[in-house]
């Protein structure tokens, strides 16, 4: 295969670092999104479409990051932009809402088994924190849960002191401990008797740079008996999960009932917009938390969201991404075996995330996914991965082949691991 | 202002640049040649720093039982801040055949040091070597700062305390290297590379590293642009630079 190269995006980073601070800033940019080296990645999008997407230098790439998972059904997918396109037409960003908004909350209330109601926002985080207010405003209480390497946005709370512009104050209410670890936070709970407000958690442990876990058998009936037993909100931040493991919710899919739920990225298969679900008896304090925002009832992106929910209930979104999520494990590890190397895939087949054995420093993968991004198939070294409804057989036959080359680059430039 | 933390930085980061710099300056060598002492920094609640200054060379050493033969006590860490700042004067407790180096050379080896870390643009562009040797002295400052945070300032102490335990190298090109090691929630520089280390953050040149370190040029676009190269464990970089981009607040 032929390595790709990228001198048109190269310019237009240079171009971009003179306006805007970083270049690309966030994850979608080199740094935050661990281009590794950089001369590997394409910077700058030119167009996208089913599981593809083109850089500006012309080069097609097959998208197992999925905009980091907005994108579910595939990318300019034509009926979701089609509803988008009618709406348009008729009202987006308006001084009173859309009754569509009614039409989405009756289809989320109608999908989501823990949704007795809905509100929408425009990011994951703006949910997140709508829920961390909810549940402070439902209990009067003050100290949130949250599990070591959750992810849940960027406002000071859910991050961490030493982040800069956080500070030690800010996070003082947040308590974490590890996932899994159910006799930590039974301590926890006693020793915050009557202090917390809520426990935020993802579905299961798919933290950054670090091999996801799934959840103990037990751990999350563990968890929701002794919020109701000790009178905290269950968040769920589904932001990342939601629709790639059940339609009908990850907390139904592992078995439980959140108090509150969380969805963003996929919702409306890349437009712009998050909501926030939940029991009905906890209607009276969202709605008294003051939550608005200039485009938050905006009607375009709440068009896709009710036909992209439509469409996932129509084809069973997650029965085809676990499919793809399989044939793409196996067939990676295969290659990986075929050329000396143990390959690890943990977490959820949807949303898998992939390390090399022997591999401390994490320098091994890091190669091998930049020999896959030059070759066109396009992986992240620190992150899960995601399967979308429009990769093809043909997607996965390429994608091995790449794999082969990818492996056999590493080991050459490894001469101790022929050993 | 944590007073403490600024007091561990002076002693242990800045006043420990003496060493290198008497053998990156001229003009400092020359000051130090035939010089004999042992100079002990004394601040409450802080490790103490012993500067030796023997044969033409300067070496600087962390610790309770060094011997010394001149002993500069503080009476509170800000107490020694305001004497790096020229605001006070030390007390003197042991050596005073030592007060006319301490006074003249010393003063004179501070005020080089001055000139490194608080370059003069000009003279950058006129003398050859100034950048290099300005970078690799604001480097150890900077680097050698960052274990202080980590031991003495309560959110330093809270991003060692989750870092990854192992060895991070910081290189410019070729020709320069330094260490940290994290281990046990604590950190400790080292100059030189280090064959073991689990990440690497790589300057491409002494003019990415000097814009970086004198908050010209931000690290963010410098790895968009490749001047800065990521490798190994991201993580530990990333504790590595949230502790790095606290010195600032510490060094006036």
């Amino acid at each position: 295969m032929q390595l790709y190269q990228y001198p048109k995006s190269n310019a237009l980073f240079d171009r971009a670092a003179k306006v805007i601070p970083a270049g690309v800033p966030g994850h979608l940019g080199p740094a935050a999104g661990c281009f590794i080296p950089v001369s590997a990645y394409p910077i700058f999008c030119e167009t996208a479409k089913g599981a593809h997407f083109w850089d500006v230098d012309g080069n097609r790439f097959i998208d197992y990051m999925c905009a980091y998972g907005p994108n579910i059904l595939g990318y300019n997918h034509p009926e979701v932009d089609a509803a988008a396109r009618a709406q348009m037409e008729k009202s987006n960003c308006t001084t009173v809402p859309s009754p569509l908004m009614i039409e989405l909350a009756e289809l989320l209330v109608d999908t989501v088994d823990s949704a007795d109601w809905a509100m929408f926002a425009k990011n994951g985080g703006d949910v997140t924190n709508l829920a961390m207010l909810t549940a402070r405003a439902a209990t009067g209480r003050k100290k949130i849960i949250k599990f070591k390497g959750g992810y849940h946005g960027i406002l000071p709370w859910m991050l961490d002191a030493g982040y800069p512009g956080v500070l030690l104050e800010d996070v003082e209410n947040t308590i974490t401990i590890p996932f899994n670890s159910i006799e930590l936070f039974k301590r926890v709970l006693e020793e915050y008797r009557g202090d917390i407000a809520g426990v935020i958690s993802t579905p299961y442990d798919h933290q950054a740079f670090y091999e996801n876990h799934l959840p103990e058998p037990g751990f999350w009936n563990d968890v929701r008996q002794l919020c109701t037993a000790n009178g905290i909100v269950l968040i769920l931040d589904d932001v990342r999960c939601g629709f790639r493991l059940d339609v009908r919710g990850s907390d139904h899919y592992y078995g439980f009932r959140a108090d509150l739920i969380c969805f963003c990225k996929a919702l409306a298969n890349g437009y712009n917009i998050s909501a926030l679900c939940g029991d009905a008896s906890l209607r009276p304090s969202i709605s008294s938390v003051f939550a608005t925002g200039s485009y938050w009832l905006s009607a375009v992106p709440i068009a896709a969201a009710i036909r992209c929910i439509e469409i996932m209930r129509e084809i069973n979104a997650p029965e085809v991404m676990k499919k793809t999520g399989e044939k793409f494990a196996e067939g990676l590890t295969e290659a990986a075996r075929q050329h000396g190397f143990e390959f690890r895939v943990t977490g959820e087949k949807a949303m898998p995330f992939l390390t090399l054995g022997d591999d401390d420093s994490s320098v091994l993968l890091q190669e091998w996914v930049a020999e896959m991004v030059m070759r066109g198939v396009f992986l992240a070294n620190h992150h899960n991965h995601f399967m979308n409804c429009a990769m093809g057989e043909e997607d996965l036959v390429y994608t091995f082949e790449a794999a082969h080359e990818a492996f056999e680059a590493v080991r050459k430039r490894h001469p101790e691991m022929y050993r | 202002m944590n007073e403490a933390v600024k007091a561990a930085i002076n002693l242990h980061a800045l006043l420990r640049n003496m060493e290198d710099l008497c053998q990156l300056d001229e003009a400092s060598a020359n000051a130090i040649r035939g010089h004999e002492a042992a100079i002990r920094f004394s601040v409450p609640g802080i490790d103490r720093l012993v500067l030796t200054f023997h044969d033409g060379q300067c070496s600087a050493r962390r610790g309770e039982n060094i011997p010394c033969d001149m002993n500069l006590r503080f009476s509170s860490p800000e107490h020694l801040n305001l004497m790096v700042a020229g605001e006070k004067n030390p007390l003197p407790t042991k050596g005073f055949r030592h007060i006319g180096f301490l006074k003249k050379t010393f003063t004179f080896l501070a005020g080089q040091l001055e000139s490194y870390l608080k370059p003069d643009r000009e003279r950058i562009k006129k003398e050859q070597g100034f950048l290099e040797k300005s970078t690799i002295l604001t480097a150890y400052t900077a680097f050698f700062a960052v274990p202080e945070i980590s031991r003495y300032d309560e959110t330093g102490q809270r991003i060692a305390g989750k870092m990854e335990e192992g060895i991070v190298n910081v290189t410019v090109g070729d020709d320069f290297g330094l260490h940290l090691i994290a281990e046990k929630g604590s950190l400790r520089a080292a100059k030189g590379r280090n064959a073991n280390a689990r990440a690497a953050m790589m300057f491409d040149s002494f003019e990415t590293a000097f814009g970086l370190l004198n908050g010209d040029l931000d690290s963010y676009t410098c790895i968009g642009k490749g001047n800065i190269a990521m490798r190994g464990r991201i993580p530990m970089i990333d504790s590595l630079d949230k502790l790095l981009g606290m010195v600032p607040r510490f060094l006036s």
